[in-house]
C-alpha cells in the first residue's frame, strides 16, 4: 500500500490525541500504582507487565513494556500457552489499536442523521441514561425480546449476556454462524464436544487440512505448531482454491473446485472404508452407526469425486491409504471459518468422522476449549427469568440442532428487516462490526433502518458504531480488566498497563452500570473490576496479587485429559456417532451424505474470502502499525481468466453479485483456480471515522449472498457467484 | 551577445540577455535549494532508497571535476615541465578548474543530507574511505586553485607586489596541486571500486583509478581547447591554434593508451563477452568508447581537423561527450542498485530514476553561476594574456 | 541462553510466512516512522504456472557484515562494528553523503529523504537491537516469529545448526549457509529451499567487496608522496636544464659578442 499514513511515530501520534494523558503523568495513575505496588513498575511508572493480547480471540499471553504511563512494547509471554514468546503481526501491532488517533474515548450520541457521522460527546451519565432509558421504553413498549443483543467472543461474554437474559430477551447474535457454526455443531453431533484438540506432538506424521490456512489466518501457537511438525517431517495434505502462504509450506496443495470439498471427504471414507484402511476395534469399541455409514459412502467412489473436486482419483485413493496408514498419528483438521457453503456441515462431518475411523486419538479424545471450564468461581446471582419468546434467528423452531448460545447471526438481521415472526426494536451491539462481517451489507444497514435505536460499544467509530445512535467507548484491552481465563492447568489474566485514556470505560464496568440502570443489577454483584476477579479466584486459594505480578497461575486441580480417561463421550448414545439420531430425528441425513453445491454460470466466478495476516476480520485496518505492512487489498483473479477476459493487472474492475456491486482494483496471479476469485475481508468501510483505514478497498460483505446452512445455521460464504468486468 | 555588466546611473540594471538567463537560472537554482533544505531532498529530487546518487553526483561531481582537469594539466605543464609556450593558457584553464571545484563544492551542499557538518571531515577522519580522500583532497585543491589564481586577482587590484610574493613560492603549491589532481582525480574511480557487485562489469574493474586518471587527462585537453575556442569567439581575441593543436596532437596518444588499458583490462578479467552480450549496457559502453576515444583519435589524427579552429572545437566536444557519458554510465546508469523484489514498504518502491526538473535545474543555476564568474573574471581581471606581450606578468618570473 | 560470543541471526526460508511480525515488532521496539522500515520482505513471492507453484520470500534486514562496506566508505566513521557482531550508525557523524548507500551490497542503509536540514536527515539501519541483546532478550524481530524462522545466538552456533538441519533434511535445502562467506562472512545466516538469487541475496565471493578498494586506501599515502618527490624532481631537472641552457646562452651570446 503506497499511501503514507503519517510522519510521526505513533507515540508522538498516541500523544497528541491524549492530552489527558499528559497532565495525568503528574501523579503516579491508578493502574500504574498497582502496578507498582506489585513491582511491575518503578517510581517513574517504568516496568513490565503481563496481561493478555486481545487482537483475536486466540488471546496470546503479553508481557507489556511501559515507560512512564505509556506502553511502548508488547513481547510474547514465553510461559503463556498460545503465545510461548511469540506474537503474530496482529499481537506486535496492539498497542496501535490503544494509541489510534482515531479511539472514541468519550460516550458519543448521535446529532445528525443515521450514518452521516455526526456525533456529540456527552459523560457516562447521560449516555447510560439515555441507553437504558431507550431499552426499557422499547420493553415497555414491544416486551423485551424486541430488544436484540450482540456481540463476538470476547472475556466479558458472561456478563453481556447476564445483560440480555437477565432483561429478559431471547435474541443473542454471535459471530458464530458467519464463522465455525458447521464445525462445532458436526463436532457435537458426532462426539459431543465442540472442539477436539489438535496435539501436534513429536509422532504427528500427517495433516490434512481442508481450507484452514493456518499460516495465514493465524493462531500463534497452532501456527507455530504446524510448521514445526512440517519441520519434523510431516506430510501436510492442504485443499484451497487458492495458493495462500499454507498451500506452499504444504507437501502437497489440492486446488479443490469450491464447494466440492464434501466429496473428497466422502471419498476418503469410501476408500478406508471399502478397503478396510479404518481402526477395526476402535470403531467397534467406541462408535455407533458405521454400518449407515458404509452403506452410505459405497457411492462415493474416487472416481466420482474426481470431477467434482477437479483432485484425480488416483491422488484422493492414495490420500486415504497415506492418512489411513499414518494413524493413529495423523489429524485432519476441521478447519476453523467453515462457514462456506450450505453443504459446509456434511463436509465437517466427514472430517470429524475421518479422525474417528482411524482411531486418531489426540485428536478425537480431547476437548480444546478449556476457556470457559467451571474450575472459576463467580459472584453469586438470581437464576434468568423464563423467556417465552421466540428467537428471531430460527433457533430451534427453524434450525433444530443449532446450539442455543450459537445462533444463526444473518437470520436474526433477516428477521429484523422481514419483521417476522416479530418486529425488533433496538439492538445492542458489543465487541462486533455486523455492517462488515454479515453478509449483503445492504440488507444490515436496511436492518437498521427498521430500529429505534442502535447503541454500540467499540473502541473506534466501526461501521457499525458510525450507523448508531449511541456509542459507549470501551477501554482497549491495554486498559482494562477482564474476567479470568483458564487455559488448561492454569489461569490467565487481562489487567491494565495504561490508564484507560480519556472516559473510557471497562465492559464490567459498563455492563454493570447499564444493568443497575435496567433493574437487573442482581446480576452484576461485583464492587469493581478487581473484586470480580477475586470472587472469580475465591475457590481456587490463588491470589489476585500472585496473578498479577506473573499474569497467570497455576490452578491447583489442572483439568486432566488423554489417552488414560474412561472413554465416555457426551453424546445421546456415549460414543462417537457415526450415524448421528438426533439428526435423523429432525429429518437430516444421519450421516454424510452428498450434496450437490450451487454452481456458478458460465461468466460467474465463486467469490472467495479469506484472512490476512497483518489484520483481524474488519477492526484492524485502522491499525497505522498493520496498515503499514498490509498489501494493497485487491481482487485475485488467475492470470489466464484474465488473459481471456482482456483484464490487466491493476485494472479497476465491477464486481456484481445478486445483491450488490463494488469496484476495486485487480491482482492477476497465478495463485488461484480459474474459475474463482478472491477479496481480502476488512477493506471498503463506510465509516469515516476511520482515517487510516478509509477509502481503502471493497468490502466483500457488500456483494456477499445470504444463504444458510440449514442445518449448522453456518453462513455460506463462498457461496457467493460475482461477475467481473473493467469499468 | 555581449557580457555587459555595466551598473546604469539611477541603478537601472542594464544586462544583456544573456546575462539575464544565467541570472534566472540562478535564481531558480537558489529557490529549488531552499526548498530542499527545508522540505529534504525528495522535495525536489528522484533520488530514492534505490538511487541514493543521481544527476548530481554524475554531473555536478564526476563530469565537473573531470571537466576541471585543465587546470592541473597546464600547471604542471608550464611550471614542472616548464613548456613556457602554453603560458597563455595557463590562466584560463586554472580559472575553469577554480570556478569548476567552487560549483562542485556548492553543488555537493546541496546533495549533502548534513551539508553544514562538511567539514566533519576535516576532523572525522576514516581511513579506508575513499570519498574522504577525495573529500580533503576537493578542499585542499580549492585552496591551492585559490593561491594559484590569486596572482591573477591581485594584478586585476593591481596589487602587484602580492601577485608577485605568490609568484616566487607558487612552485610547491603547484606541485601539491599536481598530487591531489591525480589523486583525486583517480579516486573518483576509485569510489566505486567498492560496488563490484552493483557496477557492471564492463566498467567495474580494479583498474578503475587508472582509467580515470587516463580520461581525466584527455579531457583536461579537451576542455582547454573548448575553454579558448568558445572564449576566443565570445571575447572576440585571437586564438592560439598553433597551441591547440599540440595539445590536439597528445590527445590520440593519451586515448590510445586508454583504449589499450580499458580492453586489456576487459581480456585479462575475461569480461570480454559482456561487450556483445548486455543489450543496453553494451550499447552505452560502446557508445562511450566510440564517442569518446575512437572518434577523437581518428579525428585528431588527421592534420587538417587539429590546423583549424572548428575543427579542434569539434573534436574536442565530440571527446568530451563521449568522457562525460562515461562518467554518466559508471556513477548512474551501468550502476545496478537493488529491486524490490516482492513487497517493500512506500518508500523502498521506487526503483526507477529519473531526474526531476528542480534537480537538473539546481546543477543548471549553479553552472551558469559558473559562466557568469568566469565571465566576469575575463572580463575585470587579466586571464588572457596578449601571448607576446613580454612586460605582462606571469606566474614564473 | 549460552555465551554469546558473536551475535548472529539464522533465518529460514522454508519457515518463514511472510507473517511480517518481526517487521511490526521492529518498528514497535525501535519507534520507527510510520513511512520507514529498517526491516521487508523481499523474494520473488509465488513463481511458477498454475497449479505447479512455489513460493519464496525472505525476511531482510542489515546482514551485520563482518567487514562491513557502509563502514568501509563512510568518510567521517560514522559507523562501528562490534567485536561480537553488531554494526551500528551513529548519527551525530553522519553529513549524509549516502555512500554508504552505495557501497552496501545488500542495499540496506537508508536515508531520510523528507527531511530538511532542521529536522535532520539520517541513515537508518538495523541496529541489532542492542538495547534487547545486551540486556538478555532476542531482537524484537526474532524475538516474535511466530514459526522461529528468525533465531538467535551465537554465530558458530547457528552455522552449525544451519549445517545440521540441512544434513537432516535431504533435499528441502539448497547446501549453502548464505552468510557464512559471502562478503567475508555476515551474521546474518540463510537457509533456503529456492536459489538466493531468487530472495534477492547479491551473489558475492568470500572476499569483502570493500577489498579493493581498502587496498587502494592504503597504498594512496605511499603513492602521493613518491609522485609529490617525482615531481618535484623533475620541476628541479627541468628548472636546472632550463637555467643552464639560459646561462649557455647568455654565456654564448657574450662569447659572440667578444
Ligand atoms: N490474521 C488473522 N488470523 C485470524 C483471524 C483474522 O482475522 N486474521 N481470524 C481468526 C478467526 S475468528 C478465524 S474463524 C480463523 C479462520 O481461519 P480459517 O479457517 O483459515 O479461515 P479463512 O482465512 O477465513 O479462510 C480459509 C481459506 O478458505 C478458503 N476457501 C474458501 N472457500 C473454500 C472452499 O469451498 N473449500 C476450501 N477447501 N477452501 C475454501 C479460502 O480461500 C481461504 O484461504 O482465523 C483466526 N485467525
Ligand atoms: N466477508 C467475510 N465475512 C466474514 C469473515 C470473512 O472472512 N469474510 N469472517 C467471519 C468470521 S470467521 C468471524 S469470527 C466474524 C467476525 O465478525 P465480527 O466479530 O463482527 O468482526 P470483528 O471485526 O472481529 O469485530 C470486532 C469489533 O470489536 C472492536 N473491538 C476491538 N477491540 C475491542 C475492545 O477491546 N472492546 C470493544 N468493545 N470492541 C473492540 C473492533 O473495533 C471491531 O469493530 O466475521 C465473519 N464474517
Ligand atoms: S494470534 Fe495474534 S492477534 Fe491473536 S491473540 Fe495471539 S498475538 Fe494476538
Ligand atoms: S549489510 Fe550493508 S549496512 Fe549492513 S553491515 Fe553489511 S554493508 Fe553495512
Ligand atoms: S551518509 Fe552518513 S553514514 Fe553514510 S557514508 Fe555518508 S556520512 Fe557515512
Ligand atoms: S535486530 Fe532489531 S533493529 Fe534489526 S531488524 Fe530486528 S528488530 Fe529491527
Ligand atoms: S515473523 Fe517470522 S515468519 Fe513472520 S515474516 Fe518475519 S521471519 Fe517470516
Ligand atoms: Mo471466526
Amino acid at each position: 500500500m503506497t499511501k503514507t499514513v503519517s510522519r510521526r511515530d505513533f507515540l508522538k501520534l498516541g500523544a497528541a490525541s491524549v492530552g489527558a494523558l499528559a497532565i495525568g503523568q503528574m501523579l503516579p495513575p491508578k493502574v500504574a500504582r498497582a502496578a507498582w505496588d506489585n513491582g511491575a513498575l518503578n517510581a517513574d511508572g517504568d516496568g513490565h507487565i503481563s496481561t493478555m493480547c486481545e487482537m483475536c480471540v486466540w488471546r496470546c499471553g503479553l508481557i507489556a513494556k511501559v515507560v512512564k504511563g505509556r506502553v511502548v512494547k508488547l513481547d510474547g509471554n514465553p510461559d503463556h500457552p498460545h503465545s510461548r514468546g511469540n506474537l503474530c503481526p496482529r499481537g506486535q501491532s496492539g498497542l496501535m489499536n490503544t494509541y489510534d488517533p482515531d479511539r472514541v474515548l468519550t460516550p458519543l450520541i448521535r446529532a445528525g442523521k443515521r450514518g452521516e457521522g455526526i456525533f456529540r460527546p456527552a459523560t457516562w451519565e447521560e449516555a447510560l441514561d439515555l441507553v437504558a432509558n431507550k431499552i426499557l421504553e422499547i420493553k415497555g413498549k414491544y416486551g423485551a425480546e424486541a430488544m436484540v443483543f450482540s456481540s463476538t467472543h470476547n472475556l466479558s461474554q458472561p456478563l453481556f449476556e447476564n445483560l440480555l437474559y437477565a432483561f429478559g430477551s431471547p435474541n443473542y447474535g454471535t459471530q458464530r454462524s458467519l464463522c465455525f457454526n458447521a464445525m462445532i455443531v458436526a463436532n457435537t453431533m458426532t462426539y459431543g464436544m465442540e472442539e477436539p484438540a489438535r496435539i501436534y506432538d513429536d509422532k504427528l506424521k500427517y495433516i490434512l487440512l481442508t481450507g484452514r490456512n493456518l499460516l495465514e489466518a493465524i493462531s500463534t501457537s497452532e501456527t507455530h505448531d504446524l510448521i514445526m511438525a512440517i519441520d519434523r517431517g510431516a506430510k501436510v495434505v492442504y485443499l484451497d482454491p487458492r495458493y495462500t502462504k499454507t498451500a506452499s509450506k504444504a507437501t502437497e496443495w489440492l486446488p479443490v473446485k469450491p464447494g466440492n470439498d464434501l466429496a473428497f471427504h466422502l471419498a476418503l471414507l469410501n476408500v478406508i472404508v471399502g478397503e478396510n484402511l479404518y481402526n477395526r476395534s476402535f470403531v467397534e469399541k467406541n462408535t455407533i452407526g458405521f454400518d449407515e455409514l458404509k452403506k452410505e459412502v459405497h457411492r462415493y467412489t474416487p472416481e466420482w469425486a474426481a470431477p467434482l473436486t477437479g483432485i484425480p482419483a488416483e491422488t484422493i485413493s492414495r490420500i486415504a491409504h497415506e492418512f489411513a496408514q499414518a494413524a493413529p498419528h495423523a489429524l485432519a483438521h476441521n478447519g476453523w471459518r467453515t462457514s462456506n457453503f450450505i453443504n459446509s456441515f456434511h463436509t465437517q462431518r466427514a472430517i470429524t468422522i475421518l479422525n474417528a475411523l482411524v482411531g486418531n486419538w489426540n485428536v478425537v479424545l480431547q476437548d480444546a476449549g478449556g476457556e470457559e471450564s467451571g474450575t472459576l468461581g463467580a459472584p453469586s446471582q438470581p437464576a434468568y427469568p423464563r423467556i417465552s419468546a421466540l428467537r428471531l434467528d430460527g433457533v430451534p423452531w427453524k434450525y433444530p440442532v443449532v446450539p442455543f448460545k450459537i445462533g444463526v447471526f444473518q437470520e436474526l438481521r433477516d428477521n429484523i428487516v422481514s419483521g417476522d415472526p416479530y418486529q425488533a426494536h433496538g439492538w445492542f451491539i458489543s465487541r462486533q462490526n455486523p455492517v462488515m462481517s454479515l453478509p449483503d451489507r445492504g440488507k444490515t444497514l436496511k436492518a437498521f433502518e427498521k430500529l429505534d435505536f442502535i447503541v454500540t460499544m467499540d473502541i473506534i467509530l466501526n461501521d457499525t458504531a458510525w450507523f448508531s445512535d449511541v456509542i459507549l467507548p470501551e477501554a482497549s484491552y491495554l486498559e482494562r480488566y477482564d474476567p479470568l481465563v483458564p487455559i488448561g492447568d492454569k489461569v490467565f489474566i487481562r489487567q491494565p498497563v495504561i490508564e484507560p485514556q480519556g472516559d473510557a470505560k471497562s465492559a464490567l464496568w459498563v455492563y454493570k452500570q447499564l444493568g443497575e440502570r435496567l433493574g437487573i443489577g442482581d446480576f452484576f454483584q461485583y464492587a469493581d473490576e478487581e473484586d470480580y476477579l477475586r470472587q472469580q479466584l475465591a475457590p481456587t486459594g490463588i491470589s489476585l496479587e500472585e496473578i498479577k505480578a506473573k499474569g497467570y497461575a497455576e490452578l491447583r486441580e489442572a483439568p486432566h485429559a488423554g489417552e488414560s480417561a474412561e472413554l465416555n463421550w457426551n453424546t445421546p448414545s456415549g460414543k462417537i456417532e457415526l450415524f448421528s439420531e438426533t439428526l435423523a430425528k429432525v429429518g437430516f441425513p444421519g450421516v454424510p451424505t452428498w450434496e450437490e453445491p450451487p454452481q456458478p454460470a458460465e461468466d460467474q466466478f465463486y467469490l472467495l474470502t479469506g484472512k490476512v495476516a497483518q489484520s483481524t476480520q474488519f477492526g484492524t485496518q485502522n491499525n497505522q502499525l498493520l496498515h503499514k505492512y498490509s498489501d494493497e487489498p485487491r481482487l485475485w483473479m488467475n492470470s489466464k481468466t484474465a488473459e481471456n477476459l482482456g483484464l490487466a493487472n491493476e485494472d479497476w474492475v465491477e464486481v456484481t453479485s445478486s445483491v450488490g456491486q463494488i469496484h476495486t482494483r485487480l491482482l492477476v496471479t497465478q495463485a488461484i483456480r480459474p474459475d474463482c476469485v478472491y477479496m481480502t475481508p476488512g477493506y471498503g468501510h463506510l465509516s469515516k471515522g476511520l482515517k487510516t483505514a478509509f477509502g481503502i478497498g471493497a468490502a466483500d460483505s457488500a456483494v456477499h449472498v445470504t444463504y444458510t446452512d440449514p442445518i449448522s445455521g453456518g453462513q455460506a460464504l463462498s457461496q457467493t457467484f460475482v461477475t467481473v468486468k473493467k469499468v | 551577445m555581449k557580457l555587459n555588466l555595466t551598473i546604469q546611473p539611477r541603478f537601472r540594471l542594464n544586462f544583456s540577455p544573456l546575462v539575464w538567463v544565467l541570472l534566472i537560472l540562478m535564481g531558480i537554482a537558489f529557490v529549488t535549494a531552499m526548498i530542499r533544505y527545508i522540505f529534504g531532498i525528495g522535495a525536489i529530487s528522484d533520488l530514492s532508497y534505490s538511487y541514493p546518487w543521481g544527476f548530481w553526483i554524475s554531473f555536478d561531481l564526476f563530469t565537473g571535476v573531470v571537466i576541471s582537469s585543465g587546470g592541473f594539466l597546464m600547471a604542471g605543464s608550464v611550471y614542472i615541465l616548464g613548456i613556457k609556450e602554453f603560458q597563455p593558457l595557463l590562466r584560463p584553464s586554472v580559472l575553469t578548474a577554480f570556478l569548476g571545484y567552487i560549483m562542485v563544492a556548492i553543488a555537493l551542499l546541496v546533495d549533502l543530507g548534513h551539508p553544514e557538518r562538511i567539514w566533519y571531515m576535516m576532523i572525522h577522519w576514516n581511513g579506508t574511505s575513499v570519498l574522504l580522500e577525495i573529500g580533503i583532497c576537493v578542499m585542499s585543491y580549492l585552496t591551492v586553485l585559490a593561491i594559484e589564481f590569486a596572482p591573477v586577482a591581485f594584478e586585476g587590484f593591481k596589487l602587484q607586489k602580492w601577485a608577485h610574493l605568490i609568484h616566487k613560492y607558487i612552485m610547491p603549491f603547484v606541485i601539491l596541486g599536481v598530487v591531489l589532481s591525480t589523486l583525486h582525480q583517480s579516486s573518483l574511480g576509485s569510489l566505486l571500486l567498492i560496488q563490484p557487485a552493483k557496477l557492471h562489469p564492463l566498467w567495474w574493474t580494479p583498474v578503475l583509478p587508472i582509467m580515470f586518471f587516463t580520461s581525466a587527462i584527455s579531457v583536461g585537453l579537451a576542455m582547454i581547447i573548448l575553454e579558448s575556442s568558445l572564449s576566443s569567439r565570445y571575447f572576440q581575441r585571437g586564438l592560439e591554434t598553433h597551441l591547440l593543436e599540440k595539445l590536439a596532437k597528445a590527445i590520440p596518444v593519451v586515448l590510445a593508451i586508454y583504449l589499450v588499458l580499458k580492453f586489456g583490462e576487459l581480456a585479462f578479467a575475461g569480461d570480454l563477452h559482456y561487450l556483445f552480450t548486455s543489450g543496453g549496457f553494451s550499447i552505452l559502453f560502446w557508445a562511450e568508447i566510440l564517442i569518446g576515444a575512437v572518434a577523437p583519435i581518428i579525428w585528431f589524427s588527421v592534420r587538417g581537423n587539429r590546423k583549424s579552429a572548428n575543427g579542434l572545437l569539434a573534436g574536442a566536444i565530440i571527446l568530451l561527450l563521449g568522457m562525460i557519458l562515461n562518467r554518466f554510465n559508471v556513477s548512474w546508469f551501468a550502476v545496478r542498485h537493488p529491486d524490490p523484489m516482492f513487497y517493500m514498504p512506500a518508500f523502498m518502491s521506487n526503483v526507477h530514476y529519473m531526474p526531476t526538473l528542480p534537480e537538473i535545474s539546481v546543477s543548471l543555476g549553479i553552472f551558469a553561476a559558473g559562466i557568469l564568474a568566469f565571465g566576469l573574471a575575463a572580463k575585470y581581471l587579466p586571464v588572457f594574456e596578449e601571448e607576446h606581450d613580454p612586460k605582462a606578468p606571469s606566474f614564473g618570473d | 541462553m549460552t555465551e554469546i560470543k558473536h551475535h548472529a541471526y539464522l533465518f529460514d526460508a522454508t519457515r518463514c510466512i511472510d507473517c511480517r511480525a518481526c517487521m511490526v515488532a521492529c518498528s514497535v521496539e525501535n519507534n520507527i516512522e510510520m513511512d520507514k522500515t529498517r526491516i521487508w520482505v523481499a523474494g520473488v513471492g509465488i513463481k511458477g504456472e498454475y497449479p505447479e507453484l512455489q513460493r519464496g520470500t525472505m525476511v531482510y534486514h542489515c546482514m551485520h557484515c563482518d567487514h562491513p562496506d557502509c563502514m568501509s566508505a563512510c568518510p567521517v566513521g560514522a559507523y562501528t562494528k562490534a567485536e561480537d557482531g553488531p554494526v551500528t550508525y551513529n548519527p551525530d557523524l553522519c553529513i549524509g553523503c549516502r555512500y554508504c548507500m552505495n557501497a552496501c551490497p545488500f542495499g540496506v542503509p537508508h536515508f531520510d529523504y523528507d527531511k530538511g536540514i532542521i529536522e535532520g536527515a539520517f541513515i537508518d539501519k538495523c541496529t541489532f537491537c542492542p538495547q534487547r541483546i545486551y540486556n538478555g532478550q532476542e531482537p524484537a524481530c526474532v524475538q516474535t516469529c511466530p514459526t522461529d524462522a528468525l533465531e538467535y545466538g551465537d554465530r558458530e552456533e547457528l552455522i552449525a545448526r544451519a549445517h545440521a538441519r540441512i544434513a537432516d533434511h535431504p533435499g528441502r535445502y539448497i547446501d549453502h549457509v548464505y552468510g557464512e562467506k559471502e562478503n567475508g562472512g555476515t551474521s546474518y545466516l540463510i537457509i533456503s529451499h529456492i536459489p538466493f538469487g531468487e530472495l534477492g541475496l547479491p551473489n558475492l565471493p568470500a572476499t569483502p567487496v570493500n577489498e579493493v578498494s581498502e587496498k587502494v586506501m592504503e597504498i594512496t599515502i605511499p603513492f602521493a608522496l613518491g609522485w609529490g618527490a617525482i615531481l618535484t624532481g623533475v620541476a628541479a631537472g627541468v628548472n636546472l636544464y632550463n637555467k643552464k641552457k639560459e646561462k649557455t646562452a647568455v654565456e654564448e651570446k657574450a662569447e659572440k659578442s667578444k
